[in-house]
């Protein structure tokens, strides 16, 4: 865990309750993330993170210092975000208790070369709204996987013991998220970033 | 090409994160070297990642952080933070307090007469406080609340509101806040 924020965490449970905002700072925008991955609609989202946030704050005693903070934060936004989702019974989204065939071989699409997407295409909207669909379509424990690691930049040991599953079954479902998206985004994206996606049209290989 | 494209899908992502054996790796490079699809495959996951770690994917809409501070900031206005446990003691807490409150307030109530039962009832922000209130020590401060505070830890204990005061407790700032208290003797 980093030093500064062992030291900010010290001083806030002092009593500088201020600081708690800076705490959080590098931890907002992956902590929205991962919720609105889960929720799907910006409202929920921003409600849910600000409850987690709130949450971190108000239980901040009980943070074991050896584990680290981010992924302290994450767990609590998940399971805020599946309470929520209890309650708005958005269920029928998601299955979480089929078990991913992740070991089954997946056969990436063949896209001629890969031209790499610039940066500056994310300043548009279509691209950004792409990338959220894509992640969206795919079932929720491969994006889940994906957004941990990939996202949040947790190790793969991390992601494990937040999905409470073994560092293997996340790389098997790290393996199928990423291919998945490559294969979702590969025709939209490709032209520096010229969309003619259209995501109903897309096949699932998948399903 | 010592392994085959379907070998190389299998340990791509593995290959990414440099979780791979350092023969497995060799293998995977020389098959790089000779094969465009399987390097396309590779190139396309690699963008995907790096577009998915920017910022400004899947960033919180615009107004967020101001609309967050405004929350925190308003909890901790109204907070004792640091008296707060974890969530499911306090909805034990709840669930105890309000379990005890309605045959307890009964019971006290036709003995003695309050204005209110004002009990378990977390009227609106400018009903007075009357009748019962909730102590414990399980908090080790010296705040009275309604009982269905969620500051309110370990085994209530219900007393009238003025003789609360006449121990020495203060109203907790959140379930009683700036809420008239009005005394009955």
């Amino acid at each position: 865990m980093r030093a500064a924020e062992q030291v900010l965490i010290s001083r806030i449970l002092a009593g500088e309750k201020d600081l708690f905002l800076e705490l959080i700072r590098p931890y907002q925008r992956t902590v929205y993330a991962t919720v609105i991955s889960m929720l799907g609609s910006i409202e929920d989202a921003e409600d849910v993170t600000q409850d987690a946030l709130l949450k971190a704050l108000a239980r901040l005693h009980q943070f074991r210092r050896e584990s680290a903070f981010g992924t302290w934060l994450i767990l609590i936004a998940i399971n805020e975000a599946r309470m929520r989702r209890r309650k708005l019974r958005h269920g029928i989204m998601f299955s979480l208790t089929s078990e991913p065939d992740g070991d089954g071989a997946y056969i990436p699409k063949d896209f001629a070369d890969w031209r790499e997407i610039p940066s500056e295409a994310l300043e548009r909207n279509e691209i950004r709204d792409a990338l959220a669909k894509a992640l969206t379509s795919l079932e929720e424990h491969y994006r889940l996987a994906f957004i941990l690691r990939d996202v949040n930049e947790l190790s793969i040991a991390e992601t494990a013991s937040i999905l409470g599953i073994s560092p293997g079954a996340v790389k098997s479902r790290l393996r199928r998220a990423r291919l998945m998206l490559r294969d979702l985004l590969s025709p939209g994206l490709q032209n520096g970033g010229h969309l003619d996606l259209a995501f109903k049209e897309v096949r699932k290989p998948w399903e | 090409m010592g392994i085959t494209c379907e070998e190389v899908w299998r340990d791509i992502s593995d290959y990414i994160d440099d979780e791979l054996a350092p023969k497995q790796r060799a293998a995977l490079d020389e098959h790089f070297a000779e094969c465009r699809h399987c390097t396309a495959v590779l190139e396309g996951t690699g963008d995907v990642i790096r577009l998915y770690r920017d910022e400004r994917v899947l960033a919180p809409p615009e107004g967020f952080r101001k609309r967050l501070e405004g929350r925190i900031n308003q909890q901790l206005k109204q907070g004792p933070v640091e008296i707060m446990r974890p969530s499911r003691r306090a909805v034990v807490a709840w669930a105890l307090s309000a379990a005890a409150a309605v045959p307890l307030g009964f019971a006290l109530f036709s003995r003695k007469p309050f204005t209110l039962p004002g009990f378990h009832h977390q009227g609106p922000a400018d009903s007075p406080v009357t009748g019962l209130v909730a102590v414990s020590e399980d908090n080790g401060d010296k705040f009275f609340h309604i009982p269905s505070c969620r500051y309110l830890h370990g085994k209530p204990k219900f007393l009238p509101v003025e003789e609360a005061i006449r121990e020495g407790y203060s109203p907790c700032a959140v379930c009683i806040g700036k809420r008239k208290i009005e005394k009955k003797g």
